[in-house]
């Protein structure tokens, strides 16, 4: 008999004991039968692979990022994955990131065949760019910066040193979607930006998806040869590629929800500012620094905490589905031993790593429903 | 003979005839709230496996993250070669060179399929693995491929993207090798609404390596174990995935009704595949071959008849493969035939009228090149 038991990460699940949830779907499938329509016309048109939906969404999407291209692909991993092999980067190169991230940035990185060089962060959970110069060395071929839930990093500085080595940027944008520094989107901030629209993310499909945005029109070419085989044309191969298409139905529901986006970034932020004020005054909590340039989208709303732990589970307890964005840095993960680091490396992220925690603030999310987790957060520390 | 038009796929049909189970799926697993992983796609993994005959089945993105992720779970990487056929598509091979292994390619039989007599001189001190492809739904001769590999210490890997449900001597692909990639591609004849893909393997230790790569390499949700990908079957497309795995041996066998009556009809005036005693080929592609190719091609689609080639360029002299040292010559029957197949429309919904319409161009066309 077959053992196939998944392994189901916990932030895909809804659990029915919660009354705050981060997982939304629900309510947003109540849309479904618009959506349905427009999937199955896909369906009997038989325009599955790069579809017209594709089309009409990577225009729309490069349109909102102010970028001359969007490339549709499988999933955020492998917007960051294609990008990075799309600039070269292989065997015995380096790029520099942030010890604060999800395993992706680095599971991408790595399958590209190069080595993660880690960096710390600064108390917004961002890469601290005065950290980057020191880490670059001949290998160096890219700097990834990682716009953590949906705060873009502090660019300048980060261009600064990357013009000054020549160096690509590529921005891990996964949680970004919608976010702005100095009235510049996420999406062109960098050599390339790339996009998840895995089903929790701000702008997300049904199903695992990803878009990539450029204003290189080479590089652009490059990705939409690498995403689909190497081929031109149906029978010609003009190289070993990969395989990492957006598909057509998916591009459907982003498009649906492109539509909603301004209200589900301005909810989100509109849920996130209430939580701040209203939390500011209790002193086991430390906001994150905001920036009045940077227009951040809060995929994840977290913040930093006195017995973290233990308030996780009194929220927890009382139907509030508090998370964990992530407890372990990625210098200190299981798979990064092979890179030699040790506690202590990077102390601002092992810091908020043991500190932060994640309060769902998505557009379902009622101004009771805050109230009662400001409330509890409140009780708990009385 | 009234001209009628004749799609080379149509998946419209197949669409309408399981419009409500598939809305209902649709609608369930929306309502779950769980989009990616998930009970639903444990469900089809559970009958996938069942019906391979096998004790994993694990989904992944497509049919080339299957072979890809297997290659990677084999630690196959820079340095080491792995052996495939020449005539395949060009995933293939390509699932080789992203891991950093070079290719190795090999001729193949009239089967279409690789020639195992020809895969011991492409075998070196490098050579880790061999890829036999299943082409067209046909089962590569696996018992001389996992002898070859057994006596050289390698690992056998079943590219059945086109071929699930196929059968050799009484055994479902799927269960021939140490593992083997499955495409769900729409075109499939197991083909789901996007791109999807399933391993299936009876080797313990590799289905659980293989449930995390596909997983960003997650012990758990806090914990990574390795950098992993992000390759997984979209739970919605696993639950259509499941509904039609319940027809799948009624399509498969209107296939083969299919090639019967297309070689019955056609073995006269054109090479027609035909089964083994051993084999049952599932027909994902009806490959008939002719010295009149492209003109025939030319007549059927005048005639109102969809042809396609599979493939016209052999993966060696493909642009993408010039650093590998092939050149024209290197594999004359490859080259051969793809300068002489053409493959027939073969679907389940096609009609017998239909089918019968098709072999009367084919047959019309010779008897009017005969009278020139």
């Amino acid at each position: 008999m077959a053992t196939t038991k998944n392994f189901l990460p916990e932030q895909y699940r809804q659990s029915n004991k919660l009354g705050i949830n981060h997982n939304y779907l629900n309510e947003q499938f109540s849309d479904h039968e618009v959506i349905w329509t427009k999937m199955r016309e896909v369906v009997i048109r038989g325009d599955f692979t790069l579809g017209s939906e594709v089309d009409i969404l990577e225009k729309e999407y490069a349109q909102i990022s102010g970028t001359s291209h969007a490339i549709g692909v499988g999933s955020g991993t492998d917007a960051i994955f294609l990008s990075l092999k799309a600039l070269g980067v292989g065997e015995g190169d380096e790029v520099i990131t942030t010890a604060f991230t999800f395993y992706a940035t680095i599971g991408a990185i790595v399958t590209a065949g190069a080595k993660p060089v880690f960096c710390d962060i600064r108390e917004d959970y961002n890469i601290d760019p005065s950290e980057i110069e020191a880490k670059i060395t001949p290998a160096t071929k890219v700097i990834l910066p990682v716009h953590w839930s949906g705060k873009p990093c502090d660019m300048d500085a980060i261009v600064e040193v990357a013009q000054k080595y020549n160096l690509a940027i590529v921005g891990d944008a996964c949680h970004a979607i919608g976010a702005s520094y100095k009235s510049r989107t996420a999406g062109s901030l960098g050599t390339l930006a790339c996009f998840s629209f895995h089903p929790l993310k701000n702008l997300n499909v049904w199903g695992d998806g990803g878009i990539i945005t450029t204003n290189s029109d080479e590089l652009a070419d490059k990705l939409r040869l690498m995403r689909n085989h190497g081929l031109v044309g149906r029978d010609e191969c003009h190289t070993f590629a990969y395989n990492s298409r957006l598909d057509t139905i998916q591009a459907v529901v982003a498009r649906h929800l492109l539509g909603k986006i301004n209200h589900i970034t301005e909810s989100r932020v509109a849920h996130a500012d209430y939580f701040d004020k209203e939390l500011r005054s209790v002193s086991q909590i430390i906001i994150p620094k905001r920036d009045a340039d940077i227009y951040q989208v809060y995929h994840i709303y977290s913040i930093c905490c006195q017995r973290r732990n233990e308030l996780q589970n009194y929220l927890i307890e009382n139907g509030v589905d508090a998370k964990v964005h992530y407890p372990i840095p990625m210098h200190l993960q299981p798979a990064a031993n092979y890179l030699g680091h040790e506690k202590g490396d990077f102390p601002i992220a092992e810091t908020i790593a043991d500190s932060t925690i994640s309060l769902p603030v998505h557009e379902f999310i009622s101004r009771e429903q805050q109230d009662h987790v400001i409330k509890l957060i409140k009780d708990f520390y009385d | 003979m009234t001209k009628i038009t004749i799609p080379f796929v149509d998946m419209t049909s197949q669409f309408r005839n399981l419009e409500d189970e598939l809305t209902k799926a649709f609608i369930d697993t929306g309502r779950s709230g769980v989009y990616i992983m998930g009970e639903q796609l444990e469900s089809f993994e559970i009958k996938a496996a069942q019906y391979c005959g096998v004790k994993h089945a694990i989904g992944v993105g497509h049919g080339s993250d299957a072979l890809f992720l297997i290659l990677k779970a084999l630690d196959i990487g820079p340095g080491d070669e792995v052996i495939t056929a020449t005539n395949s598509f060009i995933a293939s091979a390509w699932v080789v060179a992203a891991t950093g292994a070079t290719p190795v390619l090999v001729d193949v039989a009239e089967d279409f399929n690789i020639e195992p007599t020809l895969i011991e001189a492409a075998i070196t001190a490098q050579t880790r693995a061999i890829i036999p492809v299943h082409l067209t739904g046909r089962p590569a001769r696996m018992d001389e491929i996992n002898l070859l590999a057994q006596r050289n210490g390698l690992h056998v890997v079943e590219d059945a993207a086109q071929a699930i449900g196929a059968r050799y001597h009484g055994r479902q692909v799927g269960s021939l090798g140490l593992a083997a990639g499955f495409s769900l591609h729409p075109l499939k004849n197991l083909g789901v609404y996007g791109d999807g893909g399933l391993i299936t393997t009876n080797d313990d230790k590799l289905a659980s390596k293989l449930r995390i790569l596909r997983n960003h390499g997650l012990r758990n949700r806090d914990e990574c174990e390795v950098w992993g990908f992000n390759s997984r079957l979209d739970t919605m497309q696993a639950a259509f995935a499941e509904i039609k795995l319940g027809y799948l041996d009624i399509w498969n066998e209107r296939c083969r009704e299919i090639a019967a009556k297309y070689r019955t009809s056609l073995a006269d005036v054109v090479q027609v595949p035909f089964d083994q005693e051993w084999e049952e080929c599932v027909y994902h592609n009806f490959v008939i071959r002719t010295e009149k190719r492209d003109e025939l091609m030319t007549y059927l689609l005048e005639h109102g008849v969809d042809t396609r080639i599979h493939y016209p360029i052999p993966i060696h002299l493909q642009e993408a493969a010039k650093d590998l040292g092939y050149k024209a010559g290197s594999f004359p029957k490859a080259e051969k035939y793809a300068k002489t197949m053409i493959s027939l429309p073969i679907y389940p919904d096609l009609s017998d009228d239909q089918v019968t319409y098709i072999t009367h161009v084919v047959n019309s066309f010779f008897d009017e090149l005969g009278k020139k």
